[in-house]
């Protein structure tokens, strides 16, 4: 009986799937799954990453990449041209229809990628052009069609090629719900927004993973968009180093570097200089928005939690001691005795609200932003009614936050916000704080202080004396302005100036790792490259 | 003579009023405002559209457009040269830090070219018809002909990463104590750029000097036995000079325009690499001055070549 | 003069050599098939004979790519990305495994296009308003040099830089751009010219016998501006080529998937392939500066021939 049951419930299933797999929700093709299917089938992807990629990606089944976050249950849409071709005819593919891809990167990488998808596709009889999108990019990728459930789409292209960067799984997911403010590509689906509604629910970290499970099982299922390949971070170091056995994690964000324990091998004049890369060309950028993409925004400012290498909140920062209440709506902190900012001035409760403050009308990363925003008394304080967000109080050192919704981030968030000191940024508008002169030399609270900077040449940092950490034991960093997946990078490694960066160019890596004096780490992290489908009937 | 610079500088004026609507004009047509690149890609899906419109009011994007070009005009009038949109510095703070970077390279570049091609003019233009004649020539074209930036990236090839004797780019270091560690970085960019602006001025002396060669003093002057170098060198280089004279004036603006691929590939921290950026960046205020200065450069780079030949040679006769 | 005097000494050979002349001025030409004078000179100058030699055979070599090339240049194969030069493909294979032979072939269409389409546009508008204001003068005339001084009071990358950016990338916008910053150069030597030949006599007699501006200014005036344009077209057809790759290499050029050479020596600037894919960048560095040389060694045959300054 057990086993009949079974088998029925099976073919249930099997029954509910064709039918989800049948349909297209509207007159756009791409809305049939089985089109979306037939699309990833026909590309290689593990070639593509072999070949352009020296092997250094790893093929995606989900946005989410492997690990315990992603379902064991997903399967991949292997390299099949065949079964592509059937799913096209039974699909009923119109082959005159030449997709619009788009793309905004300007590498090499992305146009060879993009070149192979275009012979793999032409193999099994699906057109596509490829285009550069110039000028402003949100309007002409992310905006959402005033009718998201039927259209029509308010974007003109067919397919996307974008990368997401995610701090939290949710970066991932959220913007799949219906109509979310970037959403311009995925029609409202109850069962979706139900599903993510579900991850979001809940503190607790085992539901939390068992949600998005069925989120990602969903999305394969139905291959909702065509998730291409995850890549790792490299970080690159020369031998000269010694990172004192700390962690290698995300170094697009904040983790416990232990940067005061860091030791290099003197100089010819017996000074220890660590030299990198990411310093300014024009301005220091703030943490608020990218949080630790920048060598500068790591050295410079302390986080209130700090996170292990897997970013998962777990130690005291300036913050000695934290606890968050069961029901995950009260998080109490005890600012550290005797922090001080780089100019001597102590770091004050008044500092860490006022940043808060800040920070929710300014440019700010979204999973900090969504925190902050779920603090008790935020809408009166966005809405001008009231001079402070009532949630946040403290009695002396020890502070309190109120939240007045449920948030998975509460933790994270603060593990990557950086107080600033107010009174730098008096008279400021909020949303043009990057114009601010502070940034031109800024006083943070991180184990390094910023002494001398020629914007465009150079940054030094000399260890702050007074960090709570103790001491640095490096006697000064050096910033050369050259971003992440700069073709700088690898040039200045060739002359020995890089002691540490990092990059996910993986045409730096082959350079690098054919020099001897650098070894590269690869690490694995969320960010996955993905084309974005666009099921909207056009107008 | 003042009166005349005098007019020639007002008339400038009415050009560059034109010029600078018309730049504005440009970068209001251009796809994106500042906005949209403060902002990356990756984050873009997650920036509300309520924020990005907050920033464009902060920054004044959203004013009619005579009324930000006439505020930038006004503003000009008294002074001001406006803010950076990017960091909100002061555009004469960007100018102070970049000008003389991209002053100390062309310098170097403009010496170079001169020297080298007028000793290689005047020696071509001595052998003319001969074997170092020809070959010089050829090298002027082969100078000439080779893409800058395919040059500069096979000398950084060779000299910085495989040889290693120049540093691979940047201006200065922190730790440099005199001006001649800073030297090492400037010769290779200097020299690329030098070189390729080499065959022109070569060609334009060795016509001149073949010139000064026919004149009937020089002629008198080798019949009279004086030693040929000195007669080269001495009468003939002087009657050369005001075409050399012209030829640099008309290179001055290169000083800004000349060195935009130059200082990319060199990490060379100019004006040329901040306009590149501007331009990329839609970051209007920086682009109207830049090209503004620029055009300047060049409008008073062919008067001054003007008042230059009339005072060098006297039978110019101003208007 | 006496009939009967008969030429003594000097005299008599001038009177020799002058037979000598008429004599051979009554025979045909000695390379018949080269009527043209222009020509006949810049064929003599050894330099702009290889020029033309190499411009033909890359030129073509260009034209016939589709029949030419070994293979399409699209045709990828994710096995045999980056291989060097071999007998299978000349000049080894690039990362997608496209033969770079075939796309320095296929590039070079995009690229010559580029250059002559530009240089020869720039000539056109600027021969035709240079030649037909030049003549008639008036406001007209005062108004197009004041807009060919706006164009050309910018350096001139500072002005592609900018057109660049407000028109977006794509080749049709890069051959405008370069139309655009290009005319005022022919418009103005052009003028110049037209403006010295106004006042020569025959013109002041065509004008007299009635017959119109047009006919005048572009049938009897402009054949004797015609060596210089000449010049122009090719050199600015060089400068063009060379321009388009800077654009390239700047990120600002023709979109990178349509392959030109600019596009294609591009990826030298990723140091791996610079250091260790030489086949890559260095053959179609070697056809690009071939190519500007050999046009700026016709050019320079062309200048020579056609400056009567240069006789002999």
């Amino acid at each position: 009986m057990k086993r009949l049951l079974s088998v029925l419930l099976a073919l249930m299933m099997l029954l509910s799937m064709t039918s989800v797999m049948a349909e297209a929700t509207n007159s756009n093709q791409l809305s049939d799954p089985r089109v979306r299917q037939a699309l990833t089938h026909a590309i290689d992807v593990q070639a593509i990453i072999d070949s352009l990629m020296a092997s250094k990606s790893t093929a995606a089944i989900t946005m989410a990449p492997p690990g315990e976050w992603r379902s064991p249950n997903v399967k991949a849409y292997e390299y099949n041209p065949d079964k592509a071709r059937e799913l096209l005819k039974e699909a009923g593919w119109d082959s005159n229809r030449v997709l619009d891809v788009v793309y905004y990167y300007g590498d090499q990488m992305t146009v060879d990628l993009l070149t192979a998808i275009q012979a793999y596709w032409a193999e099994v009889g699906v057109q596509m052009n490829m285009r550069k999108l110039e000028g402003d990019l949100a309007s002409q990728l992310w905006v959402p069609p005033s009718d998201p459930v039927n259209g029509p789409s308010a974007v003109e292209w067919d397919i996307a090629y974008a990368a997401v960067a995610a701090l939290s799984m949710g970066d991932y997911y959220d913007r799949y719900q219906g109509g979310y403010s970037s959403n311009s590509y995925n029609p409202t689906d109850a069962k979706m927004d139900e599903l993510i509604a579900a991850t979001n629910a809940t503190a607790d970290v085992e539901k939390q993973i068992a949600a998005y499970h069925a989120l990602e099982e969903y999305e394969n299922e139905i291959q909702l968009n065509i998730p291409l390949y995850h890549q790792p971070v490299y970080i690159v170091q020369s031998k000269n180093l010694d990172r004192g056995g700390a962690p290698y994690g995300n170094d697009q964000f904040i983790y416990n570097w232990d940067i005061v324990n860091w030791d290099i091998a003197p100089d010819a004049s017996g000074k220890k200089v660590l030299r990198t890369n990411g310093g300014p060309a024009e301005f220091f950028e703030t943490p608020f928005f990218n949080p630790g993409f920048i060598m500068s925004q790591k050295v410079l400012f302390d986080r209130l939690i700090i996170a292990d290498e897997n970013l998962t909140p777990k130690f005291p920062g300036l913050a000695s001691e934290y606890s968050l209440s069961e029901d995950g709506l009260t998080l109490e902190m005890t600012l550290r005795e005797g922090i001080k900012w780089h100019d001597g001035e102590a770091i004050t409760p008044e500092d860490i609200r006022g940043s808060v403050e800040l920070a929710t009308k300014a440019q700010t990363n979204p999973v900090i932003l969504t925190t902050f925003k779920a603090l008790e008394g935020y809408e009166e304080y966005a809405a001008g009614t009231a001079d402070h967000i009532s949630g946040i109080t403290n009695e002396g050192n020890k502070m309190t936050f109120k939240f007045a919704k449920i948030n998975p981030n509460i933790l994270l968030a603060f593990t990557q916000f950086a107080p600033l000191p107010m009174k730098y940024f008096e008279g400021v508008e909020p949303t043009l704080i990057q114009q601010a002169d502070y940034w031109q030399k800024p006083v943070g609270s991180g184990p390094f202080k910023l002494t001398e900077v020629k914007m465009g040449e150079y940054a030094l940092y000399v260890p702050f004396e007074e960090y709570y950490g103790g001491k640095a034991k490096i006697d000064e960093i050096r910033m050369y302005p050259s971003g992440e997946s700069d073709p700088n990078l690898v040039k200045n490694a060739a002359a020995g100036q890089v002691d540490y960066a990092y990059t996910k160019s993986v045409e730096d890596v082959l350079a690098l790792e054919g020099m001897d004096n650098m070894v590269v780490t690869p690490v694995e992290v969320r960010y996955t490259r993905v084309l974005y489908v666009n099921k909207f009937p056009h107008q | 003579m003042l009166s005349y610079t005098i007019r020639r500088v007002l008339t400038l004026i009415p050009m560059l009023l034109i010029i600078s609507f018309l730049i504005f004009l440009g970068m209001e047509l251009m796809p994106g405002d500042a906005v949209s690149y403060m902002v990356s890609p990756e984050q873009l899906a997650n920036m509300s559209p309520e924020k990005m419109q907050e920033m464009r009011e902060a920054l004044g994007l959203t004013q009619p457009f005579l009324v930000r070009y006439f505020n930038w005009l006004f503003g000009l009038f008294r002074g001001d040269f406006g803010y950076s949109l990017t960091n909100g510095q002061p555009i004469v703070d960007i100018l102070k830090a970049k000008l003389p970077a991209t002053f100390e390279l062309s310098f170097y570049a403009l010496l170079i070219s001169t020297i080298l091609g007028n000793v290689l003019g005047i020696l071509s233009a001595v052998k003319r018809g001969g074997k170092s004649d020809n070959v010089l020539t050829v090298l002027g074209m082969v100078g000439v002909s080779i893409p800058e930036f395919f040059f500069g990236l096979v000398m950084l090839l060779i000299f910085a990463i495989n040889l290693k004797w120049l540093p691979i780019g940047g201006r200065t270091m922190p730790e440099y104590t005199s001006y001649w560690q800073q030297f090492r970085h400037v010769i290779m960019p200097a020299s690329v750029l030098g070189i390729s602006m080499t065959a022109g001025v070569m060609r334009y002396s060795r016509s001149s000097m073949l010139d000064a060669m026919n004149k009937d003093f020089l002629k008198t002057a080798r019949s009279k036995g004086l030693p040929k170098w000195r007669i080269y060198l001495l009468h003939g280089f002087r009657v050369a000079l005001t075409p050399v004279v012209v030829l640099i004036g008309f290179r001055l603006p290169m000083l800004i325009g000349g060195s935009v691929v130059i200082e990319q590939i060199f990490q060379w921290p100019g004006i040329g690499d901040a306009f590149v950026a501007a331009v990329r960046g839609s970051n209007y205020p920086l682009v109207m001055m830049i090209a503004l200065l620029s055009v300047t450069m060049v409008l008073l780079a062919s008067l001054l070549v003007d008042i230059l030949t009339a005072l060098i040679d006297p039978r110019v006769r101003l208007e | 003069m006496n009939q009967e005097y008969i030429p003594k000494g000097r005299a008599k050979t001038l009177a020799r050599k002058m037979d000598k002349i008429d004599a051979a001025s009554q025979k045909p030409a000695k390379k018949k098939w080269i009527q043209n004078r222009m020509l006949r000179k810049m064929l003599s100058n050894r330099l702009s004979v290889i020029g033309l030699v190499i411009f033909l055979v890359i030129l073509f070599s260009s034209i016939f790519a589709s029949i030419l090339s070994p293979y399409p240049p699209g045709q990828i194969s994710l096995k045999d990305t980056l291989q060097p030069p071999s007998m299978k493909h000349l000049f080894g294979t690039d990362r997608l495994g496209r033969d770079v032979l075939s796309r320095v072939m296929h590039g070079g269409q995009v690229s010559i296009l580029v250059g002559l389409g530009s240089a020869l546009g720039a000539a056109l508008v600027g021969v035709l308003l240079g030649a037909y204001f030049g003549y008639k003068g008036g406001w007209m005339d005062s108004l197009v040099m004041r807009i060919s001084e706006v164009f050309m009071s910018f350096p001139q990358i500072i002005l592609v830089l900018l057109l660049v950016s407000i028109t977006g990338q794509s080749l049709a916008n890069l051959l405008i751009i370069f139309i655009l910053t290009g005319w005022g150069s022919v418009y103005r030597m052009t003028r110049a010219k037209m403006l010295s030949i106004r006042e020569e006599e025959y013109v002041q007699a065509l004008r007299a016998f009635g017959l119109s501006d047009f006919v005048i200014c572009f049938k009897h005036m402009l054949p004797n501006a015609i060596g210089p344009i000449a010049v122009n077209i090719t050199l600015s057809t060089a400068m063009f080529i060379l321009q388009e790759t800077s654009l390239s290499f700047l990120g600002l050029g023709v979109p990178v998937q349509i392959a030109t050479w600019g596009n294609i020596i591009n990826v030298a600037n990723n140091l791996s392939i610079l250091q260790s894919n030489w086949w890559i960048w260095l053959p179609v560095g070697l056809v690009i500066s071939l190519f500007v040389l050999s046009i700026n060694f016709i050019g320079d045959g062309l200048r020579d021939s056609t400056d009567p300054t240069q006789m002999g």
